[in-house]
């Protein structure tokens, strides 16, 4: 008998223990801040960051700490793809950390609409007209904003100066914006280039593309997914027309097979396998470093190909990213601090689009040097001064909450146009009654 | 008093005892299905007020391809890859039990390794294998057996056979192990007699073996079911579950829904349609075993 009740007991005690582990569980933890306070003032705020991201935050760190020493900031790294996923489940359990966090503009809307970021129209009101203008379109619900941006992504054409030489068409920077103005001479430029070095005019992916490469052509014309009032744009026969070309494209033999960033698409470069990238200003931060380190001076850069020579917009935008600030938060004025500080500062800003190669979407550093400057990769091209003529071109279109959808839907769509051989406009019919059926939209 | 306070205590005990997994179990499991399947019935993107949208979600689901191709992708899937499993469990455990064969405790080793290797880490050297530019193809390339690389991962068919590949290398160790235990409790004097009447080894295993792992190898192609239907992993880092939703099987249906399209509500009405559809499978596989005894 005894030994049963020391057992019962036991057994309690291990149910009252997992009781309080529970209900531990759902507790707050606030730690962090008391510690910090009691440490000779200081506050400390947690930003959740990725890899690339906090490399150029880094840049501008000492000085931050010279003006705020009071400021203690733990940049904490994350994948991409995590950040937005331990967001949601911070937001959700009104979590006070992170302080700040870090969105791209391609999922900022949806990030918005979980209600897990503050209302900062006050803070950012200064920087309203100094911005781009279609950066604050994703940032706003309801008349309110909740990031600051960051960077933009002007997309311009980069190509191999060396193999356009070897076809004989135009290779000099100037020439071949005066000759490449369109598409259309995208795809004889291509023609060209196949028959004589059998080279591929770009990488792209015929079942597994990213839809990238199609999106900024789209955005280049003034269309999207989603039209000006929300509704479903995939069967606009304009949309259809710019599917086609991608289509046309591959089916003519121009593009090389291969999945966008997967490892044989970083290595397709270094083995010559294609000669453009229609891409955003940020690949000048990547091709010197993880795609052709060796190919210095073979580089070019010209303005993007337009749809035909008398569009209203030359150009697109690809990516881009926000700060933004927890709504539970205990420290909003010191995220805030943080965050006008790297994105508000014209000389943080200039110093990571120096180092960093990230092109501000702050308007009032572009009248600085650092874009007049030589880049050494580029054959000594001041190629930045592009990027500026391109992001004062471009449509403001907004990415929406439903864009990740929309976008897996493209990427199924081709995949679908190229396996099974289907006409692209019955598949984008398809495509778009599907959109309309998950997201409710007309 | 104190007689039935004793009593009370005799009587509970056991109830106090598996306290601690049901409390863990309620907190963990049961209420957050509870809350799935009230999410189901909602539009919940995140954001803290839930709108209530009845069937809707359910119609969705119904209507959409989505749903059943993942369940068609998983048959696929399932047949492509547990045959040819079970045959190589059954060869590499009768070789192991066999009387002739030394080392055996090194290879039981050796093919039980891929089953506990993370997963994530054989699927990254499966990906660089199976890449178009990859391992196999060049290998492939340099044999003159192919011209053309092989599209291992581009194209609906290939791709499910890579996936059936990897879940072969990984699971094939691990129902060796499972088959083995079984020919080892079957009584030596089985075979002697045999041997003796004059069968052949492959006689032997056709007419002894086999009837009596008929069970087990049943049993094993249960747990490859259940497996098969919530795969995960293999094919999320391979394909992504592309090409046009060829290796989508509903575990990252259920992924993408919720995490990448932030469709809580309608991510939790697959779950709670795929669970109804697994419960269905797992009792006619239970009456199919009645059925065996």
């Amino acid at each position: 008998m005894n030994a049963m009740k020391r057992m019962s007991a036991a057994v309690l005690c291990s149910v009252l223990m997992l009781t309080l582990i529970l209900s531990g569980c759902s507790g707050k933890t606030g730690e962090s801040k008391s510690e910090g306070e009691a440490a000779g003032k200081k506050t400390k705020i947690t930003v959740w960051i990725w890899e690339d991201a906090k490399n150029v935050i880094d840049l501008n760190m000492p000085e931050f700490k010279k003006q705020y020493p009071e400021i203690d900031v733990d940049l904490h790294v994350l994948a991409q793809s995590d950040v937005y996923q331990n967001f949601l489940i911070a937001a959700s359990s009104s979590d006070e950390v992170p302080d700040v966090v870090n969105l791209e503009s391609l999922r900022l809307s949806q990030m918005i609409e979980t209600g897990g970021l503050l209302d900062i129209t006050d803070k950012v009101a200064p920087y309203k007209d100094k911005m781009n203008a279609y950066k604050w379109a994703d940032a706003t619900k309801d008349g309110k904003i909740y990031a600051m941006p960051w960077d933009s992504g002007p997309v311009v054409m980069f190509y191999r100066n060396d193999l356009f030489k070897q076809a004989g068409l135009p290779y000099k920077p100037e020439d071949v914006a005066a000759q490449l103005k369109t598409w259309n001479d995208y795809m004889k430029f291509a023609k060209q280039l196949k028959e004589k070095t059998g080279v591929a005019m770009l990488a792209e992916s015929k079942s597994q593309t990213d839809g990238v490469f199609f999106q900024q052509m789209l955005w280049q014309r003034d269309l999207w997914m989603f039209g000006k009032d929300g509704s479903v744009q995939l069967d606009n026969p304009e949309v259809i027309k710019t599917a086609q070309y991608f289509v046309d494209l591959v089916k003519n033999g121009y593009v090389y097979e291969v999945k966008p960033w997967s490892d044989a698409w970083y290595s397709s470069f270094q083995q010559n396998k294609e000669a453009t990238i229609v891409g955003a200003s940020w690949y000048e931060g990547l091709l010197p470093t993880l795609i052709d380190p060796d190919a210095s001076g073979k580089w070019s850069v010209v303005p993007m190909p337009k749809w035909s020579a008398d569009d209203k917009y030359g150009s697109a935008i690809d990516g881009g990213a926000n700060l933004a600030i927890n709504k539970n938060s205990k420290h909003p004025e010191e995220a805030w601090k943080f965050i006008e500080f790297m994105l508000g500062k014209e000389e943080s800003q200039l110093k990571m689009m120096k180092e960093g190669g990230l092109f501000p979407s702050l308007e009032t550093t572009y009248n600085d040097e650092v874009f007049k400057g030589k880049v050494p990769y580029f054959n000594d091209q001041p190629v930045r001064t592009l990027y500026i003529d391109a992001v004062k071109n471009v449509a403001p279109i907004t990415y929406t909450k439903d864009y990740p959808l929309a976008n897996e839907l493209i990427t199924n769509a081709f995949a679908e146009i190229f396996l099974d051989n289907k006409s692209v406009e019955s598949v984008f019919k398809k495509a778009a009654a599907e959109l309309r059926q998950k997201t409710g939209r007309k | 008093m104190q007689n039935f306070y004793w009593r009370w205590q005799f009587k509970t005990a056991p109830y106090r005892f598996i306290a601690p997994f049901f409390i863990c179990f309620v907190v963990f499991v049961f209420i957050p299905f509870i809350f799935s399947i009230y999410l189901s019935f909602t539009n919940w993107h995140g954001e803290e007020a839930k709108t209530f949208v009845g069937l809707a979600n359910y119609k969705t689901l119904l209507t959409g391809r989505e749903f059943w191709q993942s369940l068609l992708n998983s048959i696929i899937i399932f047949v492509l890859y547990v045959p040819a499993m079970l045959l190589l469990a059954l060869i590499f455990a009768s070789c192991l039990s066999s009387s002739w064969m030394k080392w055996t405790g090194f290879f039981r080793t050796v093919f039980f390794i891929p089953n506990i290797t993370s997963v994530v880490a054989i699927s990254f050297v499966f990906l660089l294998i199976f890449n178009s530019t990859g391992i196999l193809n060049q290998l492939l390339m340099n044999a003159g057996v192919i011209h053309e690389p092989i599209p291992f991962l581009e194209t609906p068919w290939w791709a499910r056979i890579s996936v059936s590949l990897l879940v072969i290398f990984r699971w094939t160790g691990y129902n060796m192990i499972l088959l083995l235990g079984g020919m080892q409790s079957i009584s030596k004097s089985l075979y002697e007699a045999a041997e003796v009447d004059g069968a052949s080894g492959i006689k032997s295993f056709w007419y002894i073996t086999l009837p009596l792992m008929k069970r087990l190898l049943a049993f094993c192609t249960v747990l490859s079911t259940l497996g098969t239907f919530s795969l995960f992993t293999e094919p999320f880092i391979l394909t992504k579950g592309g090409p046009n939703l060829a290796t989508t099987t509903p575990v990252v249906l259920i992924y993408k829904e919720s995490f990448q399209n932030l469709n809580m509500g309608y991510a939790s009405t697959i779950s709670i349609f795929f669970f109804i559809v697994m419960m269905i499978l797992s009792l006619m596989q239970l009456r199919l075993f009645r059925e065996n005894d």
